[in-house]
């Protein structure tokens, strides 16, 4: 395999709170190679979305900080970088979507003129070479009449043809690596199918690396290649997609996919659930995190933390993994 | 449900973390950590003690008596010194602050209760016409100049002594009432509110019960900032001429300096200005850090 | 078996204003002759996507807004122009559970006060049986005792939920309106809260108006499931009929653009044209006819009206012209 785009290691990331430091991210390490789409899944508060903002080198700080670890991208350290150095990389070589499209646009400046300032500053265009880019990016990404919707502000746009905006700024420099922050979360569930394959066909077509930050493991299962699940800030399992549906290793990742109502028959009433609450960051307990709610709890589990170790074809960080027969 | 699930989920309870505290504790215990609101509550409560101490006759009785000659400089009996007929500055000085307070108090209650009933009722009831003639008297009041209502209100009042008052009530409140008529806007449209209309509850109680105590961390933070608009303009009020007549006020020893300080004489001018900036100094800071504390935004 | 619950041509519509003299210039038609029957004790799943009127259509029917027209029975009487005093006291029997467990508790009222607040207003028991119900009614949605002093603010999203859910049946009510009561939730939790509406289902016999955009959670927990597009009901059909053999151009649609969580079973995607319509103007005829991939001449001229094209005794209501 050629080597990693992306290349994260040991990173810890915290948060002052006014009840003291909160590790949301406690020690992860992961790859990203050229060409794959990666996914990073979790409930909220796992650390999934301070994980993608981090690799762009936008955690919130004040109150977050990088603690520790590296996170390399093609074999340069981002941690600690200052904030021109990280400007340079964002948007060229690193973007990123995120999840509310509204947001991420100006409202008060045509769809067209957001995106020729990118592509002027980056790619040095000239107003009239980047006006043409930008409509043949929006072509790209499925907008319909791409040379009128140039010219419109975004509200004039509804919530899917937004989100195609957003990613066809972020493709507008041809990064290559995106990391997507429940792009399509907003969206309705129509749109949201659109967004998703356009998502996954222009990932393969501008051959880029992506990071797909999700709740939904519908979305996962669709349009990613690998996938890590994170729980309280750690990851507690890595593994190829198909791999980890049919032969989920860890009884988080297990009880997550079992809870799902689509994946239950629909005459059987009682749906499986993970029992309890996740833990307060603050009040961790010293062995596995998931510890509480965990029906295969040894004795060990209590006391020590496990460590991402190989099993199968995926890794990971439990000392009584789930064993599904082939 | 099974079982299991549920006696879980009853074994965390909440988390462990949260102690028991409503969300007024949470921005006491902010106000608390916070230094300079804290700093400036504490020269706050000194001067209202100040004030306590007038009201009682414990201190500065002797505020109106000549005391000593003309332009007297700095002494232990006057630590001021003494104006130009003799009577002691810094007991004139203490004495305006009981009256700088009591306008404060009086004004800051009586708008900030005024503007947060008329804000409310405004708001739940936007769009209809109860809203229409608040907004409607919000925008003729504004567009009077605050001087020449003044100036009305005192003539009118035939030199009542509280047509100042009067005048910056008929005002200040209008600045709350905007601020509590779009918070209620606001409010009555979240489900909270939906859910009491569910349940059967009748109208007024909802305002009264679910939406004004949602809306009492804006009535605070506006009745401090009320209080030091109203200390301002009574000094400016006294100045003129418009204000406090038969008291004594910072105003008043600022107009009388005006002809000290040409003599080079700056006893009235420091002792009143000083005195009053570090009320509103103080108070500023307070209500800087009671809005940071109050904000619902930042306690979650 | 009676009806509990029965929506005749409901409709609601938000005029919109303009101009100088704030003129009624044209109206949304956010619900438009929604016609329906629920039993007591089953659930009515509503599926849409967003704007297509089916939290509006909950409300119209518990009259937390007042319908445009149409009729609303519950056990025979009629909603929609009940008196407001006769509506308060009919307001024990129907109640709701809202979407964003953050929003819906007040959140400087104990969760004590929250929860007897209903049976305050109705003057139901004396203040002990009062307090005695809080202690009850935290049991059944699974929460301990000494939680009831605590504020909202203090509990995760599901407990939150929980809470909500608990004052909803406070008032024994026949009828709860479920708007998106689990969509703010997590996976895990997500189940839990499911669950607990499922088993409240059964042991207590109430009927439910789950409203969701998510079709896995509404098959999971309905008997029977609506699907609304621009304010109106499209299909209506038993779940498993619905899910299994969907007849409406746009349930098929709908049905095939959920993310499958298998990544062997890579769905066969139905992609609609466009956007849904602005329901300030709606198309003429068939309101999905301008992104139907089998949309004929005839559906821009006539609004289909709904068909039973179901078996005897399974009823399944399709208002589109392939099947007129």
């Amino acid at each position: 395999m050629s080597a990693p785009l992306l290349s994260v290691r040991d990173l810890v990331i915290e948060f002052t709170t006014e009840q003291g430091v909160v590790r949301a991210v406690d020690g992860i390490s992961f790859d990203v190679f050229p060409n794959e789409t990666v996914g990073l899944v979790g409930e909220s508060g796992c650390g999934k979305t301070v994980t993608g903002l981090s690799i762009l080198g936008l955690v919130p700080r004040p109150p977050g900080r990088i603690a520790g670890g590296r996170i390399e991208f093609e074999g340069r350290d981002l941690v600690g970088l200052d904030e021109s150095e990280l400007r340079a990389i964002r948007g060229r070589d690193i973007a990123m979507i995120f999840q509310e499209p509204m947001t991420a646009l100006n409202p008060v400046f045509t769809v067209g003129s957001q995106m020729t300032d990118v592509l002027r500053r980056y790619k040095g265009l000239s107003r009239r070479q980047a006006r043409a880019a930008a409509i043949e990016l929006l072509a790209r990404v499925g907008i319909p009449a791409p040379d009128r919707r140039v010219d419109e502000y975004p509200h004039q746009l509804s919530g899917g043809m937004r989100q195609r905006v957003v990613i066809a700024m972020a493709l507008s420099c041809d990064p290559k690596l995106i990391v997507a922050d429940e792009p399509t979360t907003a969206l309705d569930v129509t749109t949201q199918a659109q967004v998703l394959e356009q998502l996954v066909r222009l990932q393969e077509e501008f051959r880029m690396a992506m990071i797909l930050v999700t709740h939904d493991l519908g979305v996962i299962a669709e349009a990613c290649d690998r996938a890590m699940v994170m729980y309280c800030g750690r990851i507690v399992e890595q593994a190829p997609i198909e791999e980890l549906f049919a032969r989920p290793r860890h009884p988080y990742s297990a009880g997550l996919l079992a809870s799902i109502p689509a994946r239950v028959d629909d005459e059987r009433r009682e749906l499986p659930v993970i029992p309890g609450m996740v833990p307060d960051l603050l009040h961790l307990p010293p062995g596995c995190r998931f510890a509480d709610r965990c029906g295969r709890r040894l004795a060990r589990c209590d006391v020590e933390q496990p460590g991402l170790a190989p099993a199968g074809e995926s890794r990971v960080a439990c000392f009584n993994p789930v064993e599904t027969p082939r | 449900m099974n079982a299991p699930a549920a006696s879980a989920v009853d074994a965390n309870g909440a988390p462990a973390a949260s102690r028991r505290e409503t969300l007024w504790h949470k921005a006491l215990w902010k106000l608390r950590r916070d230094r300079a609101g804290m700093a400036g509550l504490a020269v706050v409560m000194l001067y209202f003690l100040a004030a306590i101490g007038v009201w009682l006759g414990w201190w500065a009785t002797g505020w109106a008596e000549v005391a000593g000659g003309k332009w007297e400089a700095p002494s232990a009996a006057h630590w001021f010194g003494t104006n130009l007929i003799g009577q002691d500055i810094f007991a004139r000085s203490v004495y305006s602050i009981s009256t700088a307070f009591e306008v404060g108090l009086v004004v800051a209650v009586l708008a900030t209760l005024l503007g947060g009933v008329l804000g409310a009722l405004a708001g739940f009831f936007a769009g209809r016409f109860t809203d229409e003639l608040v907004v409607w008297l919000m925008g003729v009041l504004d567009s009077i100049p605050f001087y020449l209502l003044v100036a009305a209100i005192a003539f009118a009042m035939a030199g009542n002594p509280y047509a100042m008052h009067v005048a910056m009530i008929s005002t200040f409140w209008i600045t709350t009432a905007r601020l509590v008529r779009g918070e209620v806007i606001k409010l009555r449209q979240l489900e909270f509110v939906e859910a009491a209309h569910a349940i059967g509850v009748p109208e007024y109680t909802i305002v009264f019960r679910h939406i004004l105590p949602n809306t009492l961390h804006i009535l605070l933070v506006q009745s401090t900032i009320t209080f030091v608009a109203a200390i301002k303009s009574e000094v400016i009020l006294s100045f003129l001429g418009l204000g406090v007549k038969d008291g004594m006020s910072w105003g008043l020893m600022i107009a009388e300096s005006t002809i000290e300080v040409l003599a080079g004489f700056f006893g009235n001018f420091l002792a009143a200005s000083l005195l009053m900036f570090g009320l509103v100094m103080a108070f500023n800071f307070l209500s800087d850090a009671l809005q940071d504390a109050l904000d619902p935004r930042q306690v979650s | 078996m009676s009806a509990l619950l029965e929506v005749r041509d409901l409709r609601k519509h938000f005029p919109v204003r303009g101009g100088l003299l704030r003129r009624v210039v044209a109206q949304v038609k956010a619900v438009d002759g929604v016609s329906f029957t629920l039993e007591a004790g089953r659930t009515l799943g509503l599926v849409g996507e967003s704007g297509c009127g089916k939290s509006t259509l909950g409300r119209a029917i518990l009259r937390l807004q007042r319908p445009t027209g149409g009729q609303v029975l519950l056990e025979g009487r009629d909603l929609a122009t009940l008196p407001p005093a006769e509506l308060i006291a009919m307001r024990r029997e129907m109640q709701i559970i809202f979407q964003d467990p953050f929003a819906s508790l007040s959140p400087r009222r104990t969760v004590a006060q929250i929860i007897r607040e209903p049976l305050d207003v109705h003057g139901i028991g004396t203040p002990e049986e009062r307090a005695r119900r809080v202690l009850e009614l935290l049991d059944v949605v699974g929460m301990r005792a000494a939680v009831q002093d605590r504020y909202p603010h203090e509990f995760s999203g599901g407990q939150r939920q929980r809470i909500g859910i608990a004052r909803a049946l406070a008032l024994n009510p026949k009828l709860i309106v479920a708007d998106e009561p689990v969509s703010a939730l997590d996976v895990s939790v997500r189940s839990q809260v499911l669950n607990l509406i499922a088993k409240l289902q059964r042991e207590r016999g109430i009927a439910f108006l789950f409203i969701s955009h998510d079709l896995s959670v509404v098959r999971h927990v309905s008997d029977q499931v609506g699907v609304m597009y621009l304010g109106k009901l499209v299909e209506l059909a038993p779940t498993h009929e619905l899910f299994t053999n969907p007849r409406h151009p746009y349930t098929e649609a709908l049905l095939s653009a959920v993310p499958v969580p298998d990544p062997r079973r890579k769905a066969k995607r139905i992609v609609l044209a466009g956007d849904v319509p602005s329901p300030m103007n709606p198309p003429p005829g068939c309101p999905f006819h301008t992104r139907c991939p089998k949309a004929l001449p005839y559906c821009s001229q006539a609004v289909p009206q709904p068909v039973d094209v179901g078996s005897p005794g399974r009823p399944h209501s399709v208002a589109c012209h392939l099947y007129t």
